[in-house]
């Protein structure tokens, strides 16, 4: 069993308003130092086979399901491989 | 011409579209249910307002996957005149049947009231009876109502005369280019983020969007046929 996490974000062209509302509030807190913030989600899938297996399925899953490729990108890493 | 109206776990403006049809249109409409596989013997469709599946994930990505758009999708690409308010906009954009993608408001606020908009273009099957750049009010009530997509697919829509409604004064949400509902290439798909059958009588505060109901049961048989 493979332990995959995917991190979704808009895509960096795409304006986030809650990125964009957490970092004035990192900057009322008084951290004017943070100038840049990317707010998204991951999922942790648990998935079973081989690797490239694997990778299809969190391929085909990302793409056609938790991304929506007109604002957001992702990545993926593996967490735990058993 | 019989019209469907589907209910989603979480649709909440289902029986304001019905009624605006039935009660309103003196139409022949039928609610049909997410998990109905089929909608033979429907002329057209209809994807009410609400938080279908929660919004989880994405407003409308759960509901893309309901047993009953296949039949959804299959009805639009036969030219059947398919119609999204709100979450109905937010669920064809996410099925790929309109272009572009509805985001997060960019006050980060839900946003509820009365809005003025320009039908920019009157000459789709559901906007026959406006004046061109007609003003008319409509209300909205939406958190993720923001209409994104790339500077391509914004100028192929404006070329195109797919945008439908435009935001005609303050932009309450912050969509690319003012827009606030468009038809796909062929005209038959709609979606839009006002509310039109929240104002189809004179106690709702508007009438304003009784005319895009005439308008379908007026040409949706006809323009569908030629």
């Amino acid at each position: 069993m493979t332990t995959v996490r995917i991190y979704v974000t808009y895509k960096q062209s795409v304006f986030d308003p809650q990125a964009e509302s957490v970092l004035n509030a990192i900057h009322q807190l008084g951290h004017e130092e943070v100038k840049g913030l990317t707010v998204g989600k991951f999922f942790d899938l648990q998935v079973e086979g081989d690797q490239a297996a694997v990778e299809n399925t969190v391929k085909e899953v990302a793409e056609s399901l938790l991304v929506n490729f007109n604002i957001e990108t992702y990545k993926f890493e593996v967490l735990e491989a058993k | 011409m019989k019209i469907a109206v589907i209910q989603f776990p979480g649709s909440n403006c289902d029986i304001d579209l019905y009624s605006a049809l039935h009660d309103v249109c003196n139409a022949d409409v039928e609610y049909v249910s997410h998990k109905a596989t089929s909608l033979d013997g429907f002329d057209a469709v209809m994807l009410p307002g609400g938080f279908s599946y929660g919004d989880y994930l994405r407003a409308g990505a759960i509901a893309r996957f309901a047993n009953v758009m296949p039949a959804v999708i299959k009805l639009a690409n036969e030219g059947k005149p398919v119609f999204g308010t709100c979450n109905g906009f937010q669920i064809l954009t996410e099925a790929g049947l309109l272009p572009g993608a509805l985001k997060k408001n960019d006050s980060q606020k839900f946003v509820c009231e009365t809005v003025p908009l320009e039908v920019v273009n009157n000459d789709t099957l559901f906007t026959t009876q406006y004046q061109a750049h007609e003003r008319i009010a409509l209300p909205i009530a939406h958190g993720e109502g923001s209409y994104y997509a790339d500077e391509k697919t914004l100028d192929e829509l404006e070329a195109n005369h797919q945008v439908v409604f435009r935001y005609a004064s303050e932009n309450p949400n912050g969509s690319l280019r003012n827009i606030a509902g468009i038809v796909n290439k062929r005209g038959n798909v709609l979606g839009m983020m006002p509310h039109p059958e929240r104002a189809v009588e004179a106690l709702l505060g508007s009438t304003d969007g009784l005319r895009l109901f005439k308008s379908l049961l007026e040409n949706g048989t006809v323009k569908t046929e030629a």
